[in-house]
């Protein structure tokens, strides 16, 4: 099999790298690149864990292959913060409302509100679910993780 | 109404981000699955198709030959293959279950890891093996492990051969049952059924095992729910001391009581190829091998039979409950403990005898999930409990609130109840707030539609707070001050997600007087504190927390006498806020920081830490009769459901839970709804859908495509209602809540389901198949 | 994981080049939903796949379109776009109601619904209402074009009438009359990220009386391939819409379930299950109630 060379940019970076044809987004992005972040639950597209923003949608990176990122532009938990280093309100909303406990769901439903709240100012509580509907999480219940939502929406609108 | 938020505390029954979710909510939090250390390569396992099976042959050679293999080991090149605790690092010889190891691998990459276990040969033998509980108590049935004994008289006997687990056998008897059934007026006898659960963690088991000469031999980084229980797979894998094995907690993405027994196995056999290559393994389990490797809820059947008076007062209550260990086992005789003591309910009855044993079957085993036995036990109490009363023609609450055990009461095993027990409060604020009696007259309008009923319930149950009878509740905690003013605490207990280091944070601050941001919680390192148990049984807060209560007031007490000395006063004149201690009615003029106190004790060559070693109460239960003190406190717990059920497809809609608890003392309000909110969903899958099909060993589920539990869109209206009492029994007054969080939520969803549809449920999960036809369907065949 | 090469065609002729000189050794990667599960299984069908031929960035394929009263729809449209479309909210509203209900957000922003045509699932949620629609398959290889019914195309669970060198390049259907009835009805296990324990997609075309002059009905996971029930069909043309006269239809569906796949297993669940969905979706369709 040949190697396939890798251009993209994650995280308003530019970064290359050489592949194997048949590997995963998400493990090129952790292995090659350390973007830890993106965690890895089900492997077949089904728990959200990895879920990226390729090209501005969100996608399971563990259903897309390294090699159709080339020349993509991705955004992962790790570039959700605030170019001064702070937390994007998400994220500050995720804290102050106990939407997290083990965390290992937490950077793909930070992920899913984000990209909720770019296309959507005002989500309803069923918009919110709607959005985190491809995240499951075994710990919350979800409530606090929508009244998160619910709080980074008013938040941002100040 | 004793609901929170009376309680005078400086950081308890507050509100405080957890001390761990800017990691998280970052990405930066590092998981097992996301260690990488210079020089690392990989390890797989290879794992049986049969649920039982003779190794006839294993051929290693071309596996070995490829380029880039380091090592490939099967049971001739370990020094032992059996663990400490039964399950098998790699296969004896026989295989019991499918997914057991037969072979391990070590390789350059993940590729090559593949590549070898696909070059591994293994020829087997197939036997018949024994898949059932009924099947395993058959007469003439296989014989599937050496320890496993027969029944006598319809009792587990040590002198006869059988599939029975001995040491998971607990009977309680209590009073006379002979005479309390010859006394009852109405007497009723059911049967229900559990099946296996898996915990669904989103984070699969992972670690990375290293040599590591600073340890002594080795360290294991693993997501391990109980580090010391790892170490212990850990050293008795590679046969080396504990003191030069070390093993480090990662975050850890979720348990439930799961990452035990696999997490402990993985670190073994990671540490065999460590020591067969000289190079640092990491090993990841694939969801599929999760699913077939980690311990499941344990499947019971039920049978019981209760005698009551004709104004409803249960006078004398029988019982079997018979678990599914699976083929190998080392749980089942501490969950029965806790099954057997909680066999006759949450109600005082004075005639009591169940029997409860767990059976060896060729199945994964079955181990600790949140609840140890509990979702089960109260599914199947509380709807025969509803069977009684509909038989009986009594009111289902008012059926509970004359039998429920009051302040005084003796429960099942006799223990007085001496502390404050407001179940009755309880019950009437949970049928009050949720408008039962209005909504039940509501929905049975709706119990003639061929479409769709709406149905609620109420359940009730309780839960003896931590270890207590089943094994010694003690645990250490280790509180250090530096000399900038910050404080260092650690424990042998594990954050394992529910937010153990938020509460310890809390609990040192408040022993020592300091706020809660000068804190940190050091992970667990099994090289720098004492074993304190495992993180289970809901006993992190209620008694695992003593010691750092204790360890902290001590702290505290030491810094103020420092901070006496530095104002020239009496150690009882001084107080601290914000970090700065002042003489008490100076107005604030004396005052010395906490930073200043902390560094004259360093250079004044005083003690800045305190150790404390909390031990465990006298409790006990007599192995006979079940009788004894069997634990600290109970937690109790009262919740109502309602739910929607389409008659024409079976569909479960659950609208509403509302989730009552007694916690004694709530000390953060965010974690313990999110304990709550959390314990709902997974109350509702065990109640709805939640089911690993097991067909002659072989799990029909396998990843969450179709193990199937709730979205954000599935989960029902939650209502968490808090409740405290007086109940000296565990740190400042707390009680268990992890798992009564969910523990009767499956059963209410099954109560309102049989009210909807006017049907008892008695086996679980209210599947589509189950609830339109009553009983569950087989893939597979056709019909005649 | 299955290991093999990756090639990316800039264009639907490149693509056809290759497919024609690799044949059953390539194959097409359109969402990869469905292909990466699996390729991570080692499905046996793909053991002899070498080349992935990414045709995900393949524009042409995307392409929904509205000409003279016919809708073409590129099989490389994702499920999010035909969610999103104008013109399919339209003239096929039950075909987006469908393709809401597949997988998650993250699967409908990769999954096509080419692809969905091509894995053959008998649970597809878009496949019934695109043979509600009587819809058609363009199919392309380095030879030509040619159509196909998707009712004919699908052959059994899984498998199809494409060729090795064959591409699905659009899926046509006439437009439906934007006042007409329409509904898709899916159950699952869970309300959502649930693949159909069944679904029936149905549409009912009356005049201005009432009467119904036009109506399909086509349900899904019920029997291996997909297909219009037309004895049932036959039951509600002509006629004004019942409760009644639906609860037959959705018994007679039921049957004919039956006289294809024989009792199975499942049957005991399917029998009345599929009945009332039916019914549900024909009550749905025609804006008749629960019988009161």
């Amino acid at each position: 099999m040949n190697k396939i060379k890798l251009v993209m940019t994650v995280n308003k970076k530019n970064v290359e790298t050489e592949i194997e044809p048949y590997a995963r987004l998400l493990d090129v992005l952790r292995d090659k690149f350390g973007f830890t972040g993106v965690k890895e639950g089900c492997g077949i597209g089904e728990c959200g864990a990895c879920t990226i923003i390729m090209n501005g949608k969100k996608v399971n990176s563990c259903m897309v292959l390294a090699a159709q990122a080339q020349g993509a532009d991705i955004l992962t938990i790790e570039g959700v913060e605030n170019s001064d280093g702070s937390m994007h309100p998400v994220q500050e909303a995720f804290l102050e409302k106990g939407a997290v406990q083990c965390g290992f769901c937490t950077p793909g439903m930070v992920i899913s509100s984000y990209h909720l709240l770019n296309e959507n100012q005002d989500p309803t509580d069923q918009e919110i679910k709607e959005a985190i509907s491809g995240n499951l999480c075994r710990c919350t219940g979800y409530k606090q993780i929508i009244n998160a939502v619910h709080m980074a929406a008013d938040n941002m609108k100040k | 109404m004793p609901l929170m938020g009376t309680k005078n505390y400086r950081h308890l029954n507050k509100r405080l981000n957890r001390v761990d979710s800017a990691d998280k909510i970052t990405g930066r939090a590092l998981y097992a699955a996301d260690v990488k250390v210079p020089g690392m390569i990989f390890g797989g396992s290879l794992r049986c198709k049969y649920a039982y099976a003779i190794i006839v042959e294993i051929d290693t050679s071309k596996a070995k030959a490829i380029p880039g293999v380091y090592a490939v080991l099967t049971a001739k090149d370990v020094p032992k293959t059996q663990s400490w605790a039964d399950y098998p690092y790699l296969s004896d010889g026989t295989v019991r279950f499918v997914g057991e190891t037969v072979a391990i691998v070590a390789a350059e990459t993940t590729d090559l890891v593949e590549d070898a276990l696909k070059a591994i040969e293994v020829e087997y033998e197939e036997l018949d093996g024994v898949y059932t509980i009924e099947g395993a108590l058959e007469k003439n049935a296989v014989q599937i492990r050496e320890k496993g004994v027969g029944l006598k008289d319809g009792l587990p006997d040590k002198d006869k051969k059988g599939n029975i687990f001995y040491d998971s056998y607990y009977p309680i008897r209590k009073g006379d049952i002979e005479k309390g059934f010859s006394e009852a007026d109405f007497i009723l006898e059911r049967e229900y059924k559990t099946p296996f659960v898996e915990h669904s963690y989103i984070e699969r088991e992972a670690c990375v095992v290293m040599k590591d000469p600073d340890a002594g031999i080795v360290t294991a980084y693993a997501s391990a729910q109980n580090p010391f229980f790892t170490r212990r797979y850990l050293a008795d894998a590679i046969q080396a001391p504990f003191n030069k094995c070390r093993v480090v907690q990662k975050m850890l993405g979720g348990s439930f009581g799961g990452k035990e027994e696999l997490v402990g196995l993985m670190v073994g056999r990671a540490a065999l190829l460590v020591m067969a290559t000289d190079r640092p393994v990491k090993m990841v389990a694939t969801r599929e091998e999760s699913f077939m490797e980690s311990a499941k809820r344990h499947p019971f059947n039920f049978k019981y039979k209760a005698g009551l008076t004709k104004d409803g007062k249960i006078i004398a209550w029988e019982g079997t409950q018979i678990a599914n260990a699976g083929a190998y086992n080392n749980q089942t005789q501490y969950l029965n403990c806790r099954a057997a003591i909680h066999s006759a309910g949450v109600y005082n009855i004075p005639n009591i005898k169940t029997d409860t044993y767990g059976v060896f079957t060729n199945n994964i085993h079955s181990g600790a999930m949140r609840g140890y036995s509990s979702p089960q036990i109260i599914f199947a109490q509380e709807q025969f409990l509803n069977e009684i009363a509909k038989e009986m023609g009594i009111d289902e609450i008012d059926l509970r609130r004359k039998n429920i055990l009051k302040q005084g009461d003796l429960t099942a095993t006799s223990q007085k109840l001496t502390a404050e027990t407001i179940t009755l409060e309880m019950i009437d604020h949970m049928v009050n707030t949720t408008e039962y009696y209005r909504k039940k007259e509501e929905y049975s309008n709706t119990h003639k539609s061929k479409e769709k009923r709406k149905g609620i319930a109420l359940v009730s149950c309780y839960r003896g707070s931590g270890y207590g009878a089943e094994t010694p509740d003690a645990g250490g905690s280790l509180v250090t001050a530096i000399e900038d003013g910050t404080i260092l605490i650690n424990t042998g207990l594990a954050e394992n997600g529910q937010g153990l280091k938020t509460a310890y944070t809390q609990i040192a601050a408040e022993g020592i007087g300091c706020t809660t941001d000068i804190i940190n919680f050091v992970g667990v390192d099994t090289h720098s504190i004492p074993d304190s148990g495992m993180t289970v049984a809901s006993r992190g807060t209620v008694m695992g927390a003593q010691s750092m209560r204790k360890a902290s007031i001590d702290l505290g007490t030491l810094l103020r006498e420092t901070a006496a000395m530095l104002l020239k006063t009496d150690p009882d004149k001084v107080d601290i806020d914000n970090n700065e201690f002042y003489i008490i009615g100076s107005d604030g003029k004396n005052k010395v920081s906490l930073a200043d106190v902390c560094n004259t004790r360093l250079w004044t060559g005083k003690a800045m830490a305190v150790y404390n070693w909390s031990e465990p109460g006298d409790l006990g239960i007599d192995h006979h009769t079940g009788q004894g003190d069997a634990f600290p406190t109970y937690s109790y717990g009262v919740v109502v459901a309602e739910v929607e059920v389409d008659m024409e497809t079976g569909f479960v809609d659950v609208l509403k839970v509302s989730s009552g608890h007694d916690v004694g003392t709530c000390v953060n309000p965010d974690t313990v709804e999110g304990q709550i909110y959390g314990g709902i969903a997974m109350g509702q899958g065990f109640g709805v859908t939640e089911e690993v099909p097991v067909n002659k060993g072989q799990l029909e589920s396998k990843n969450f495509d179709s193990y199937i539990f709730p979205t954000s869109i599935d989960v029902p209206e939650m209502e968490a209602v808090i409740f405290e009492c007086d109940d000296s029994a565990g740190t400042y007054g707390a009680k268990s809540l992890g798992e009564p969080a969910t523990e009767a939520v499956g059963a209410a969803i099954a109560a309102a389901v049989a009210n909807a549809t006017g049907v008892p449920v008695r086996e679980l999960p209210c599947n589509l198949e189950r609830t339109l036809l009553g009983k569950s369907l087989s893939k597979g065949g056709m019909i005649k | 994981m299955i290991r093999f090469d990756y090639k990316r065609p800039d264009s639907i002729e490149e693509c056809l080049a290759l497919l024609d000189m690799y044949r059953e050794k390539a194959r097409l990667f359109a969402g990869g939903t469905d292909l990466m599960v699996e390729f991570r299984a080692e499905d046996k069908k793909l053991k002899d796949v070498e080349l992935v031929l990414d045709i995900s960035k393949l524009t042409e394929l995307k392409i929904i379109k509205l000409d003279q009263g016919s809708i073409s729809i590129g099989s490389g449209a994702t499920f999010s776009q035909i969610i999103e479309n104008p013109v399919l909210e339209k003239y096929a509203p039950f075909f987006i109601e469908a393709c809401k209900t597949v997988g998650s957000p993250q699967i409908r922003n990769t999954g096509t619904v080419g692809g969905n045509i091509g894995t053959a699932s008998p649970a597809s949620d878009s496949v019934p209402p695109l043979v509600a629609m009587d819809s058609k398959l363009v199919l392309a290889s380095s030879k030509g074009t040619r159509n196909i019914l998707l009712s004919d195309f699908i052959e059994g669970a899984g498998r199809t009438l494409i060729q090795p060198d064959e591409v699905i390049k659009s899926i046509q259907f006439k437009k439906l009359k934007p006042e007409a009835g329409f509904s898709f009805v899916k159950l699952g296990r869970r309300k959502t990220l649930a693949i159909a324990r069944m679904n029936v997609a149905v549409y009912v075309e009356s005049d201005k009386d009432g009467v119904v002059t036009d109506v399909r009905i086509v349900p899904g996971s019920a029997t291996p391939v997909s297909k219009r029930i037309f004895e049932a069909e036959n039951m509600l043309l002509g006629k004004i819409p019942s409760y009644d006269l639906h609860e037959a239809i959705g018994k007679k569906v039921s049957e004919k379930m039956i006289g294809i796949t024989g009792k199975r297993w499942s049957t005991p669940y399917k029998e009345p299950v599929i009945a009332s969905l039916v019914k549900r979706a024909l009550n749905e369709a025609t804006g008749v109630k629960e019988n009161e």
